[in-house]
């Protein structure tokens, strides 16, 4: 066996990329543990339990070597992708079948890693989103909002059983500032009354906001060790600050400004951690700005006129499918070359 | 002011140092060039034996003009070539005895062999003095000096190899900037930052000559901000306006031909044509030292500074080694870590290549030996699209795509996303996270390119010849189809002339009406008819057949006399011009050959 040139190497790999992202989650996942409680570390336990088992067995399936694969790490971004998005008490059975889903049908039948042509965790969020809206709409309420603090073991029980004895479910349960905000449209209520509701702190979304932030704190470090492109972030941001910005504007009444929509829902998620997946996203430089900018459209129509709170999923896949589109038409000019 | 600020963020943003130049992309690699820079260049190694290639230069091999046994002289010419295509001399580098003339192990990507003249060196040194011919003045035509560089057997000394004088155009005022490349932007090579502290005053008074033959006003020389000792030097030594030396920012590959124009003059040189086409002549720093020593010293080619160095190495060292001095020679001089049982690199780590035996020689490219220890390799994993590849490429194009087209052969897609207009340089493959060997796939693909487009040459051409060759058989066959009809045709005619004298001579009836002819023959037929046996031995009827006979004869004689006729002198013109064409059609194929690697190099 000849080896080629070049014979060094920047000591890179897929799976140190893969951790640092992990890594940078970790901020944001303190702050959703403070005001959310334990759900989230139980959710994400259950998810990693899953991905071994699918892992493992997708890989035998495919006669692949099941070590090196499974421990790229690429699953364990799906897996807090998805945590994230779902209520953090849902029961059980709601990540098992979105991880088990993503993992399935988002990596393995189309290839496995580098070969899916969709995000895995926005599809596998995406499906349980539309197979059972329901549970997915039932948000904890945080824990200085519902004043119950719930433990390790309550938080455990009301995952696996339901319900914990001597707490009233609906008492810890509510809507999410984004469905607040929806369903107070359709009754009439303007975002400006909405905003005095208690989930929302000085005009902003409580607890989120926070969350949010340490989102943005992780993004930057992933941005300054070159594990994301600037593009993404810039442009789906850029985006919906900007068009929230046009519509509160216009009429304050029905569009909330673009702080709130800023700091909602998992926007900081998706655009430090979620479209930034490179194996989905467009590969050239413009690519990725377009890419980012469409999202973001995406998500800010779906937010205020679609049938759903938040549609960073459906935007997320909607884009993915324009990727070879987006690539074809913004190649780099080749040196030495008129466009 | 902006360069200052991006210092600054590249404080702790390293990759901020990527708008510091004009290119696009590039990386940072660890230069390790400190393990050789801080010693002088090593006094030459005297081998018991150099083994000198026919071929160490772009073109076709030389000739060996010296025989076995034969003692030669330092400096002695010893192998050139009639041939016009693109060549380059080979000097004795000592004085010995050539004891063998064989195929060896060349230092080639793929472990050719080829044949090189073996000099038992005598250690005497005997050399010839101005073994040039050199005349008393400088050059002052361009003509003059691509003569002298010719003999002095100069080939471009950066790795390309490309004979110097072709690259020297012959009409004055043709260059406007002569380049001389010092940038040295591989990891590990040392040689043109020696080169540059010890002999700057000879690279300069060189890069003087070339362009008061070239008439030419400016130089320019690019040195790598690493290199302050080199870059302090060769400003000590400029001695007129003509040339500037310029501090280019470190970074790989900025020492490329096209990279290097585009940092320093700021334009791109368009894909396809050759910086000689923008008036830009480029010339590496060993190159224009050894123009110096042929144009003032009388001394041709035959040794060369040699960077040995790598991190399995003790003391890595500079030396000026004679050209045929076998890498292993030199290797043991830097105390290895441990027993060499790995194979060396020839060249930079990243675009240099293994060598197949430690044992091959120096030549006129070589500008490193590199033994790094083996290290475990990295698994390859999928490519995860991350675009790395993209922001390191300095030409801009697409890794990832070339890639995926690449292994799933759809070589016409890799073209179209300019394919080859990649040099190479290996930014891809160093920072791919899946470790995947892009640039591997990317000389796969070009190699099989070539292949097809000369497959698909050679079955047109092999289509044209069938059909060339059924035209041919058609016209023969219409031509003797009709030689047969007209000769079919003449002896009718005789026959029926024949048949007309007999009847004129037998009848000497009057002419007969319609009526009365018409009768005469029914009574013939029916007499015909009537009398079968002694009409066929009638003398009347026998002399037609027998005129006919003896005319078809005749007629056959001539043909064939005639065939011999037409045949005899062409036998001897196709038996003359076989070889002939036969020369011409290697002498074609050598100068296409010769142009494409013209070509190859010029890219």
């Amino acid at each position: 066996m000849i080896n080629t040139s070049p014979f060094i190497h920047d000591n890179n790999s897929v799976q140190k990329l893969m951790f640092k992202v992990q890594l940078a989650l970790l901020p944001a996942l303190i702050v959703h543990v403070y005001f959310f409680g334990y759900g989230i570390v139980i959710q994400w336990l259950l998810g990693l339990i899953t991905f071994l088992i699918v892992e493992s067995i997708m890989l035998k399936l495919r006669n692949r070597p099941v070590l090196p694969f499974i421990s790229d790490l690429t699953a364990v971004i799906t897996i807090s992708g998805i945590a994230f998005c779902i209520p953090p008490n849902s029961s059980w059975w709601l990540i098992v079948t979105a991880v088990s889903f993503a993992l399935i049908f988002g990596k393995h039948l189309y290839g496995g890693m580098g070969y899916n042509p969709f995000n895995p965790a926005m599809l596998g969020y995406a499906f349980i989103l539309i197979s059972f809206p329901v549970e997915i709409t039932q948000w904890s309420l945080p824990i200085a909002i519902s004043g119950q603090e719930l433990t390790f073991i309550n938080t455990l029980q009301l995952i696996f059983t339901g319900n914990i004895p001597n707490i009233n479910i609906d008492q810890i349960t509510g809507a999410t500032p984004l469905n607040s905000m929806k369903t107070g449209l359709t009754t009439g209520t303007t975002i400006l009354q909405t905003l005095n509701l208690p989930i929302f702190d000085n005009n902003l979304p409580y607890a989120w906001t926070q969350i949010n932030i340490a989102f943005i704190l992780g993004g930057l470090w992933l941005l300054f060790t070159r594990a994301i492109n600037w593009q993404y972030p810039i442009g789906f941001l850029g985006t919906i600050a900007l068009l929230a910005t046009i519509f509160h504007y216009i009429d304050p009444h029905t569009y909330a400004p673009a702080s709130v929509h800023l700091f909602s829902g998992g926007i900081m998620l998706a655009a430090f951690f979620i479209i930034t997946d490179p194996v989905t996203s467009s590969t050239t430089p413009k690519g990725k700005l377009v890419f980012a900018i469409g999202i973001g459209c995406l998500v800010y129509i779906i937010r205020n006129w679609g049938a759903f709170p938040d549609g960073i999923s459906f935007a997320v896949l909607l884009l993915n499918m324009c990727v070879p589109f987006i690539d074809q038409y913004t190649a780099p000019r080749v040196v030495g070359y008129k466009k | 002011m902006l360069d200052w600020i991006l210092k600054l963020i590249s404080l702790i943003y390293p990759m901020a140092k990527r708008g510091l130049k004009k290119f696009n992309g590039g990386i940072f690699p660890k230069s390790h060039k400190d393990l050789s820079n801080h010693h002088p260049i090593v006094k030459t190694i005297m081998p018991k034996e150099l083994a000198l290639p026919l071929k160490q230069h772009i073109g076709i091999a030389v000739e060996p003009l010296v025989v076995v046994g034969e003692k030669v002289l330092k400096n002695q010419l010893i192998a050139n070539t009639e041939d016009t295509s693109l060549h380059a001399p080979i000097h004795a580098p000592t004085s010995g005895t050539i004891s063998a003339i064989e195929q060896r192990q060349l230092p080639h990507s793929s472990g050719l062999t080829g044949l090189c003249i073996i000099i038992t060196t005598d250690g005497l040194e005997l050399e010839i003095e101005n073994a040039l011919k050199i005349p008393n003045k400088v050059p002052t035509e361009p003509n003059t000096l691509k003569n002298i560089i010719y003999k002095a057997g100069i080939v471009g000394m950066g790795g390309a190899g490309f004979p110097t004088f072709a690259k020297i155009p012959n009409e004055k005022n043709k260059v406007k900037t002569i380049i001389i490349n010092g940038a040295e932007c591989e990891p590990f090579i040392t040689c043109d930052d020696l080169i540059m502290q010890t002999y700057a005053k000879q690279i300069i008074s060189g890069a003087n000559i070339v362009a008061n033959a070239l008439g030419c006003n400016k130089i320019i020389c690019g040195i790598e901000d690493n290199k302050q000792q080199a870059i302090k030097k060769m400003r000590q030594a400029v001695n007129n306006e003509k040339i500037t030396i310029k501090s280019i920012p470190t970074i790989y590959p900025i020492g490329g031909e096209k990279q290097l124009i585009q940092e320093i003059l700021g334009i791109e040189i368009p894909a396809g044509s050759h910086a000689l086409n923008s008036g830009i002549l480029v010339m590496n720093v060993s190159t224009v030292r050894a123009i110096y020593q042929a144009v003032i010293e009388g001394k041709p080619l035959t040794s060369r500074i040699v960077t040995i160095s790598g991190t399995g190495l003790k003391k890595p060292y500079n030396t000026e080694a004679m050209l045929g001095t076998a890498f292993i020679d030199l290797i043991k001089f830097a105390k290895p870590k441990m027993k060499l049982n790995y194979r060396l690199i020839q060249g930079g780590p990243m675009m240099g290549f293994e060598v197949q035996t430690n044992q091959v020689p120096i030549t006129k490219t070589t500008n490193c030996i590199l033994a790094n220890t083996p290290q475990k390799k990295t698994a390859t994993m999928p490519c995860i699209r991350c675009g790395e590849c993209m922001d390191a490429c300095p030409i801009n194009l697409l890794p990832q795509q070339l890639y995926w087209y690449s292994k799933s052969q759809e070589f016409e897609k890799t073209e179209k996303l300019n394919l080859f207009d990649c040099i190479e340089c290996g930014c891809c493959s160093y920072v791919c996270p899946s470790n995947i060997p892009l640039v591997q796939y990317y000389r796969f693909a070009k190699a099989e390119v070539k292949k097809n487009k000369s497959e698909q040459k050679a079955t047109s051409l092999a289509k044209l010849r069938y059909e060339n060759k059924l035209a041919r058989q058609e016209k023969l066959k219409v031509e003797k189809a009709n030689r047969l009809k007209a000769k079919k045709e003449a002896i009718k005619q005789k026959s029926l002339a024949d048949k007309d004298k007999n009847i004129t001579a037998t009848s000497s009836t009057p002419p007969m009406s319609a009526r009365e002819k018409a009768l005469a023959a029914a009574k013939k037929r029916t007499q015909q008819a009537n009398q079968i046996t002694p009409d066929k031995a009638s003398p009347a009827k026998a002399t037609p057949t027998k005129a006919a006979t003896t005319a078809i004869a005749a007629a056959k004689k001539r043909a064939a006399l005639k065939k011999i006729k037409q045949q005899t002198p062409n036998k001897d013109t196709i038996e003359d011009s076989k070889p002939d064409n036969r020369k011409k059609a290697i002498e074609a194929e050598k100068k296409r050959a010769a142009l494409i690697k013209t070509k190859k190099s010029q890219e």
